[in-house]
């Protein structure tokens, strides 16, 4: 389904809602990749809300290897092609803030200060760096970390250094 | 030095060198972040940093930080008296922003353009309540979280 909806700045072409094979399911917290080309979205997968990966057009799901059994899992976000996945997954009793690289398969915990509640965050593009929001004694406040030396860049191709990851 | 000690300061190395290539605080942007109160919904790129932060005592309002200069930029026509921000992304440029605002009783989604100091409501279709919104770093994609008759359901826009 293409419809355009007319505005006076900008036409926008709108996609189908519901990308092919997802059904009529819930859908929560989209992100897209820094190409738009994948979207990540939390569903409901046997009551546990659960990231899921798929390429934006087709709707086909890709496979997450390392989240399993770590839900409830929340605040997605991808890298540029879409190489590393941040998000918030449980541990233990804490929330705890997880990249993924799908390139090679490893998982980078991200350590926090104790008493430092991750609440959403948001990946660069480049995956050099990355904001957390904070709950901490019942204020929340946004810090910045980098990751430069932790993961490799993930940039536009021809700027890029690493690859996308695995289709 | 004992065998055991030389153990013990290898496995310390080991940790620390581990700590180094951990996720490191960006001094320069986290210090005025601090001063911004309460703060959510960040949207980050190498060079830009949209935020949500409500000062004690004030409306929220949505911020860009130029992370060159670690300062926020005006957004003139975007923060309106009348509206609360729920959801805001912007793209690499720093140039388009997403918003999710509560206007009155009803949730809008604005697209702004900076360089145009305008916005422009993007009407939902079929009619429904927008949430949280994505904006892919290339400005092209728009993906926003909408509720319709009790089911949460992703939209998605291409942008010219």
């Amino acid at each position: 389904m293409l419809g355009l909806s007319g505005c006076a700045l900008l036409p926008l072409s709108r996609q189908s809602a519901t990308p092919t094979g997802l059904g009529a399911e819930s859908r929560q917290e989209p992100a897209l990749s820094g190409d738009g080309r994948l979207l990540a979205s939390l569903a409901e997968r046997g009551g546990r809300t659960t990231v899921v990966l798929q390429e934006r057009r087709t709707g086909q799901v890709l496979p997450l290897r390392h989240l399993r059994n770590r839900q409830p899992h929340s605040s997605p976000s991808l890298s540029w092609n879409g190489r590393y996945l941040a998000l918030l997954v449980q541990q233990g009793g804490r929330r705890q803030a997880v990249i993924e690289d799908r390139a090679t398969g490893q998982q980078h915990p991200l350590f926090l200060p104790a008493g430092q509640e991750p609440q959403q965050l948001s990946l660069a593009p480049d995956g050099q760096s990355i904001a957390l929001a904070l709950i901490n004694g019942g204020s929340r406040r946004l810090q910045v970390f980098s990751l430069a030396g932790m993961l490799e860049p993930d940039r536009p191709p021809g700027l890029r250094e690493s690859g996308g990851g695995p289709p | 030095m004992t065998r055991g000690t030389w153990i013990g300061a290898g496995v310390l190395g080991l940790l620390l060198a581990g700590c180094q290539a951990g996720p490191q605080p960006i001094q320069g942007l986290n210090q005025p972040l601090s001063g911004l109160g309460d703060s959510q919904s960040p949207s980050l790129n190498s060079d830009w940093l949209a935020l949500i932060s409500t000062r004690a005592g004030s409306r929220a309002q949505v911020q860009l930080i130029d992370r060159r200069r670690n300062a926020p930029v005006p957004l003139p026509g975007l923060n309106r008296p009348d509206s609360l921000p729920i959801s805001v992304a912007v793209d690499q440029r720093g140039e388009r922003l997403a918003l999710v605002r509560q206007r009155g009783d009803r949730s809008e989604l604005v697209l702004h353009r900076r360089s145009l100091q305008a916005s422009q409501t993007v009407p939902i279709e079929p009619a429904g309540v927008p949430q949280r919104v994505s904006l892919s770093a290339d400005g092209r994609v728009l993906a926003v979280e909408v509720s319709r008759a009790g089911l949460w359901q992703v939209d998605l826009l291409e942008l010219p």
